[in-house]
């Protein structure tokens, strides 16, 4: 069949930059990122030195892992507005923990096994509430987020308990001269990589996609949208591991600012909140260009009653920006 | 013994029945046609044999033994597989996770080689008619319509099942897709398999079926060999015996005088998927555009109500300059637009009946405030002239079947008269007795003096019922057929052999 033969090349061209953002929808984000890090190289050189790079994926971690957690239930068309909430009774109970059974190693590793299960029982909380019992998600999760924060304040009502010394300086220290957040960094991302090619990542994407398609079609619907949310919670409790590893104390209100951070990172990262489409790397990025942005308000000078105010502007220009150019681009 | 048995299933949402008694025996190695106006309950039917609608009454047998379906999950398990209407495709994955989404190869990891080696045995059923850019790998949000309902027959397909459903498969496919998937569903039959098949076009129900089954009304009405009936039988079956039908003959050709005054004219249009389109319309005719299904029908008109505008070329109204820049400034002007797809084009979903008729009013008129009563005293006229079955003016558009949902769109068009109506496949999808009153307004319309323009994937559509019929393809108009040549083999032949020069 011949079609319009005079348009044709105006519209292959355009046709690639488009498959080139449907392939990798993060590249508004990842020019977003890099600019950030050359002006954050203007105005203080040594935060883009591998000192500096290495704080900034430090502090930032826990919330790339959470940003990572939100997008496994935002593929399916879900949100999880308790993914902080698990981090605070993670963070807590792991210390806890690990303080009650001595604080040595064995206690540190038998303390970071019950932080999974409780991630995991978390999200499977979630899942059973959202996709099982069918409320809504947004609604559902911010009560569950409650009930996380409750269960926090029970297990360590006051802020301050330190963690074990063999854990934060592990996390904060070197092995063979490299910095452990840099391996860390690397398991994540060969774990990434692996997870994107499971079933259930594919599956996740479709049930977002068009659910009742995805009914239609013989999916497990809610065993799915449950996958999701207990791989929210796994995450969950990994990031919480690394703020654990950062503050080096308990603190069963840490993480619930980091919620809305986790949202807006993905969606910084070119996931659709619809579900559906988007990437993880996209998120990682997304949490990235969110701290970036916090270092740079700092740098810059900005006065401290200012810096809120400031930083809000710079997310949502971070924002339009990425909109814009993959408007441009899908056009 | 039949394969599958379905003894008095019943459904009923809310305040309507939309099955009351559904019987439908099919065996093996049959093509079974399932055929009844839009609302009578086939798809639900259907539905409820693949599990996604869970009966209120009835029973199911599968090789004799009765059967619970607790969902679409179960229904493949036990070898049914369906080909969905309104398709059940996830844009955003690739046409090979689409084709095996409920079956993807590999354990815990998918496996990509064996998954697109696996879909490839499907769209190689279909090797030369995909058309372009259709290959496993490409992303369902960007193909064509007709390419969509391809992805969506072969995973009906790749369930492999025993039992396999097709509610509407052809509907966006043309000619030489729809010969490829009956050739390929006539191999299934021969290999034992029980098809189930939904279409309202009667040439290929007989040209494919072994029996047919009616309903009418949610209930099974006759089961019928098609070598023992005939298309008249079987449409009296349907719409319960006195309706009129759409004429099956070249309807007289409005003699259009010679003096009749032109009120489109069209000259030189080109945009995306057309070139050099030239046309002229006059007051009181009906200008069919005929052709194979994709071949710039659909975006010419859509460029003339400027949704897009089109690139370059002249269109006259009414003797003055017309700019199709928005479909605003053509509604203005005096164009009215009907689209044959409904959800995307027509129905505002979940809005009352009235809100539905008026919105074209309200824009014509500039209302900013309006009250209910004067608004349904003007809608009132319209939707009589289509008989348009509603039960009050409240009810939310979805609570009526699709061919009054069509029926409603266009009456919106009737409460201040345009000049120029262009119809794009309005009846895509409605059944036969919405069909007659559809024509028989448009007709009426036509010989009051407004200049109509029809694009119709149906040949008897255009015969029965266009003065004229421009033949398009690959984008440009390659014949016109005026008078004694308006004939069904002159058409075919005109869509088929202006392919091949092209």
């Amino acid at each position: 069949m011949t079609t319009d033969l005079v348009a044709a090349p105006h519209k292959r061209q355009a046709h690639g930059l488009k498959r080139a953002i449907e392939r990798f929808p993060f590249l508004p984000a990842l020019i977003i990122l890099v600019a950030l890090l050359v002006l954050n190289g203007v105005y203080q050189p040594r935060s883009v030195s591998f000192v500096g790079i290495t704080g900034l994926v430090k502090t930032y971690l826990a919330l790339m892992l959470l940003a990572v957690a939100q997008t496994y239930v935002i593929y399916a068309g879900d949100i999880d507005l308790s993914a902080g909430a698990i981090v605070s009774l993670v963070n807590v109970t792991i210390i806890t923990a690990m303080t009650a059974l001595g604080g040595d190693t064995g206690a540190v590793i038998a303390g970071l096994g019950i932080g999974l299960a409780v991630g995991l029982a978390c999200g499977v909380v979630n899942g059973i509430v959202v996709a099982a019992l069918r409320l809504q998600a947004i609604v559902a999760t911010f009560a569950t987020s409650i009930f996380f924060t409750g269960l926090a304040l029970y297990v360590m009502p006051v802020a301050g308990t330190p963690a074990p010394t063999a854990f934060w300086r592990t996390y904060g220290g070197r092995i063979l001269d490299i910095p452990f957040v840099l391996y860390a960094v690397i398991i994540l991302a060969v774990l990434l990589v692996v997870l994107a090619r499971t079933k259930l990542a594919v599956r996740l994407l479709s049930v977002g996609d068009d659910q009742q398609a995805a009914y239609q079609s013989g999916l497990p619907v809610t065993r799915i949208r449950l996958q999701g949310y207990a791989l929210c919670g796994l995450f969950a409790a990994l990031a919480a591991f690394c703020i654990t590893g950062d503050t080096a104390s308990g603190d069963p209100l840490v993480g619930g600012k980091m919620t809305l951070n986790s949202v807006a990172a993905v969606v910084l990262g070119g996931t659709a909140l619809a579900g559906g489409f988007g990437t993880v790397t996209g998120s990682v990025i997304g949490a990235l260009i969110i701290g970036l942005i916090g270092s740079l308000v700092f740098f810059v000078g900005t006065p401290s009653e200012w810096q809120n105010l400031v930083q809000g502007v710079a997310i949502l220009m971070a924002l339009m920006a990425g909109i814009l150019v993959g408007r441009r681009a899908r056009r | 013994m039949a394969r599958l048995v379905a003894k008095a299933v019943s459904k009923t949402y809310g305040a309507t029945k939309a099955l009351r008694r559904g019987d439908l025996e099919v065996e093996a190695g049959e093509v079974h046609v399932l055929i009844g106006s839009n609302g009578s309950g086939k798809s639900t039917l259907c539905k409820i044999v693949a599990g996604s609608v869970r009966p209120d009454g009835g029973q199911l047998l599968l090789e004799g033994r009765p059967m619970t379906v607790s969902g679409p999950e179960a229904a493949r398990k036990l070898g049914i597989g369906i080909f969905y209407q309104e398709l059940s495709l996830a844009a955003h994955r690739s046409v090979a996770e689409n084709i095996l989404l409920s079956d993807l190869p590999g354990g815990l990891f998918v496996n990509r080689g064996a998954l697109n080696a696996k879909a490839q045995r499907y769209i190689d059923l279909f090797q030369g008619v995909t058309g372009d850019d259709f290959h496993a790998d490409a992303t369902v949000e960007t193909l064509r319509p007709d390419q969509r309902q391809l992805v969506e027959i072969m995973k009906a397909l790749s369930s492999e099942a025993p039992v396999l459903i097709f509610d509407e498969p052809t509907s966006a496919l043309d000619r030489a897709q729809v010969d490829r998937f009956f050739e390929i569903l006539r191999r299934l039959k021969d290999d034992g398999r029980s098809i189930v098949f939904i279409s309202h076009r009667m040439d290929e129900i007989f040209a494919l079926g072994d029996r047919v089954t009616v309903i009418r009304d949610g209930e099974t009405v006759a089961t019928k060999r098609i070598a023992e009936t005939d298309p008249a039988e079987v449409i009296r079956l349907m719409v319960g015996g006195e309706e009129t039908l759409v004429a099956a003959e070249p309807h007289q050709p409005t003699v259009v005088a010679a003096t009749a005054k032109t009120v489109l004219a069209v000259s030189g249009l080109s945009g995306a998927g057309f070139r050099d389109v030239s046309f002229n319309v006059a007051a009181g005719e009906i200008l069919g555009l005929g052709g194979l299904h994709g071949q710039g029908q659909s975006t010419v008109l859509r460029a003339l109500f400027g949704a897009p505008s089109p690139t370059s070329g002249s269109v006259q109204l009414n003797g003055a300059t017309l700019n199709p820049s928005s479909p605003r400034a053509t509604i203005g002007r005096g164009l009215a637009y009907v689209s044959g797809d409904r959800r995307r084009d027509g129905v505002i979903s979940g809005r009352p009946i009235l809100e539905n008729v008026t919105p074209i009013h309200a824009v014509k008129q500039r209302l900013a405030l309006a009250s209910p009563s004067a608004l349904r005293a003007k809608a009132k006229p319209a939707l009589e002239a289509l008989r348009t079955k509603f039960a009050t003016f409240n009810h939310p558009i979805s609570s009526l079947s699709g061919g009054n949902q069509q029926k409603i769109v266009i009456a919106r068009w009737l409460i201040d008269r345009p000049d120029v109506l262009l119809l794009d496949d309005p009846t895509k999808g409605i059944d036969l007795s919405a069909k007659t009153d559809l024509f028989q307004l448009i007709r009426k319309l036509a010989a009051e003096g407004m200049a109509i323009v029809l694009y119709s994937s149906e040949d008897a559509e255009l015969l029965g019922n266009a003065d004229r019929i421009l033949v398009f393809n690959g984008g440009r108009i390659t014949r016109e057929l005026t008078g004694e040549q308006r004939t069904r083999f002159n058409l075919y032949q005109a869509a088929y052999e202006a392919g091949e020069a092209a």
